[in-house]
């Protein structure tokens, strides 16, 4: 059971080191949520899966179960929120230009 | 004496911090203000991660109720900032 923790949080780790450097690699707004509310919340689920994995209790893994559920439906939506308000404000979703100076 | 997972969660840790320290510079830094709504949903999810990785790490299992409140505070924390950005702030940024 401890091994299944083991290669989950191997792989978190990389998911968090390449949402670091995307967030300091891209040019565009929204290249740049896109790709840092994507990762993230990917390598916060590997994560909590993992930790269930490496502390078998019910009480710990309820818990953890009711957060990976609260993330799950959470992360998407502030993601979503934060797009439409940068699209309503008048950002332009062309690469070339997309940036603001 | 450290076993396995401890060394484990610890490595976890300590990226976890280390990546919340490179968003705190792009957030001072930032280029607009979505950029920096961003970067503080990043920090909120890492730190309802450290906050969880920590409790198992010690072993006490009163610190995940501890993550979960953090989390429904963070998540009405990034609503409220960007509807009132969208509604109200259009001549501020």
């Amino acid at each position: 059971m401890l091994i299944i923790a083991y290669i989950i949080l191997i792989l978190s780790w990389s998911f968090i080191i390449f949402g670091m450097i995307s967030i300091f690699r891209l040019k565009n707004l929204y290249m740049r949520i896109l790709a840092a509310a994507t990762i993230d919340s990917v390598a916060s689920l590997l994560i909590l899966i993992a930790l269930i994995f490496a502390n078998w209790h019910f009480e710990y893994g309820i818990r953890l179960a009711l957060l990976i559920i609260f993330l799950l439906i959470t992360n998407p939506i502030i993601s979503h929120v934060n797009i439409r308000s940068a699209y309503l404000f008048g950002i332009p979703i062309d690469v070339k230009d997309g940036d603001i100076k | 004496m450290t076993t396995t997972l401890e060394l484990f969660l610890l490595i976890t840790l300590l990226i976890l911090a280390l990546s919340m320290i490179l968003s705190f510079i792009r957030l001072i830094q930032g280029k607009t203000i979505w950029d920096r709504i961003l970067m503080l949903n990043l920090i909120s999810a890492k730190v309802v991660l450290f906050i969880s990785v920590y409790s198992v790490y010690i072993k006490n299992v009163v610190l995940l109720d501890i993550a979960i409140s953090y989390g429904i505070i963070s998540f009405l924390t990034m609503t409220l900032l960007s509807k009132l950005i969208m509604t109200w702030g259009k001549e501020k940024c």
